[in-house]
Formats: C-alpha cells, sequence, structure tokens
C-alpha cells in the first residue's frame, strides 16, 4: 500500500520535474534572445515523440522533446543540426532527459513541419556509466 | 400436486417472458464489457511484453534517481548553442599544435588542443581552455 503511495507521489514528482525542465530551458532561450545572444527564440516543448526511438522509461504519449526556433532570423538546416548536437552531447542533460522519460529529441525550424530526430537511448551511455 | 406443477410451470413461464423481454439488453451489454475488458487485456499484455525488450530494462528506475537531480546549467546550454562553434573555431585556430613545432609548449599546446576538439559544445568549458591557452601558452586573443 505505502509502496503504491510512494510511486504515485514519485510520478507527480517526476511530471513537475520534467515540466520544470522545459520552463528552465524556455526562461533560459527567452533571456538568450532578449540580451541578443541569440539570433532565434527557441521554445522546447513536450510532444509525443517517435514509437521506434522508445525505451523503458519512455512516458506514454510524452516522449517527445521538441525545440522549435519560434521567431527572428529563420534557421538553416546545419543550424538545426548543430543545435541538436549541443544538447545530444551534453550528456548530464541526455540523462536527466531519459530519466525524466523522454526518448526522442526534434529541433524544428519556424516555417513547415520538416526537422531533426534524434534518439537520445543512443546518446545516453547509461548502462555502460553503471556498470 | 397438480397445483403445485402447474404454478411451477406458470413460474418458469413468466421468468422466460421476462428474460426474454428484459435481458436482451442486459445481454448486449454484457457482452459489450466483455469485449472491452479482452481488449484492455490485450493492450496491457502487449504494452508489457513489449517494455520488456525496450531499451533500459534490465535497469531499476531507482538507479537513475541521481541523473534525475542533475542541475543543467541552461544558461551554458544557451550558450553553446549559440556561441561555441565560433570559440571552438577561433580557439583551434589559434591553439593548433602546428603554431608550437620545435617549442617547449608543443606537447601542452596537443593536449589542450584535444581537449578543444573534446569540449567543442561546451561553451563553459572552451571559456575556461581559452583562459588556460592565454595564460600557459601566451595566446593572445
Amino acid at each position: 500500500m505505502w509502496y503504491k503511495v510512494v510511486q504515485i507521489a514519485d510520478w507527480f514528482g517526476e511530471m513537475s520535474e520534467r515540466y520544470k525542465l522545459v520552463r528552465d530551458f524556455n526562461k533560459a532561450a527567452k533571456d538568450s534572445f532578449i540580451n541578443g545572444q541569440a539570433a532565434t527564440l527557441l521554445e522546447a516543448k513536450i510532444t509525443w515523440g517517435e514509437s521506434s526511438y522508445r525505451h523503458a522509461f519512455s512516458k506514454f504519449m510524452g516522449g517527445g522533446f521538441r525545440i522549435k526556433a519560434l521567431s527572428g532570423r529563420p534557421m538553416a538546416k546545419h543550424e538545426l543540426i548543430e543545435v541538436g548536437k549541443v544538447v545530444v552531447d551534453n550528456e548530464p542533460l541526455v540523462r536527466k532527459l531519459v530519466s525524466l522519460g523522454w526518448d526522442t529529441l526534434e529541433v524544428h525550424d519556424n516555417h513547415g513541419v520538416s526537422g531533426c530526430k534524434w534518439a537520445l537511448k543512443e546518446h545516453a551511455h547509461i548502462g555502460g556509466f553503471l556498470k | 400436486m397438480k397445483y403445485i406443477l402447474l404454478q411451477i410451470k406458470t413460474d418458469t413461464t413468466a421468468v422466460s417472458a421476462l428474460s426474454n423481454g428484459v435481458s436482451l439488453p442486459n445481454n448486449f451489454w454484457f457482452w459489450l464489457s466483455i469485449i472491452e475488458l479482452v481488449i484492455i487485456l490485450f493492450l496491457v499484455f502487449k504494452l508489457s511484453s513489449k517494455k520488456k525488450n525496450l531499451a533500459f530494462s534490465d535497469l531499476n528506475k531507482d538507479n537513475l534517481k541521481k541523473s534525475k537531480e542533475t542541475d543543467i546549467n541552461m544558461g551554458n546550454l544557451m550558450n553553446s548553442i549559440n556561441n561555441s562553434s565560433e570559440l571552438y573555431r577561433e580557439l583551434s585556430r589559434k591553439c593548433h599544435p602546428d603554431r608550437f613545432v620545435n617549442s617547449p609548449n608543443q606537447k601542452l599546446a596537443e593536449e589542450i588542443f584535444q581537449e578543444i576538439a573534446r569540449d567543442k559544445r561546451n561553451h563553459e568549458k572552451l571559456i575556461a581552455l581559452k583562459e588556460r591557452a592565454i595564460v600557459e601558452l601566451n595566446i593572445t586573443f
């Protein structure tokens, strides 16, 4: 019984942690856009994600972490790839994303629906890290 | 005895008449709920069997508690997204080991260059390496 209560409390804690991460990202992106460091305003949001990238901790209907260019200068494809690579190269961030239930990193431009996708499980190095 | 038999016969006919009239919709909802239950059980089974084949299925969730509590420096992440490629290009050009051939700093330059290549998308570390290059390799930026 208590185990179930702890599980429910964990679930709520995890959800709040997910939204906190997204909020922190959006705040930092907004600050850097306002300061003039970034030419494009980025926004993170939670999406469905790619089903083939799922792992054991994936959240149902919430496995995608999408970074979208909102306004400012449009981004070229190599810039989208660079944004994704910066996130994927940040190992603590990738591990945090995986442990909070994200499985797909998506980077999209503000025009159209095309973008880039990465499977987070390939960049987390979690098994090796723990062993 | 005759009355009792008659009574039983009338009771059964009344029950069958009742069941014919009333239990037909009941049967429909009953079978619908059975079908729903079967579908739910199938989905639960499929979900659980799928989870066993997924990546990290051998890990316990408690093992990842530390990763969950990691504090991420979002300011550094934004700087890395916006400025790290330029800084990396500048550093890799100025700290390239070929510029220090036959000098006492050649090994140090190689070491710093390797670190620059490893952390080329981490702005914070690139800034630290830049300061190290200024102090140890006497480079002006």
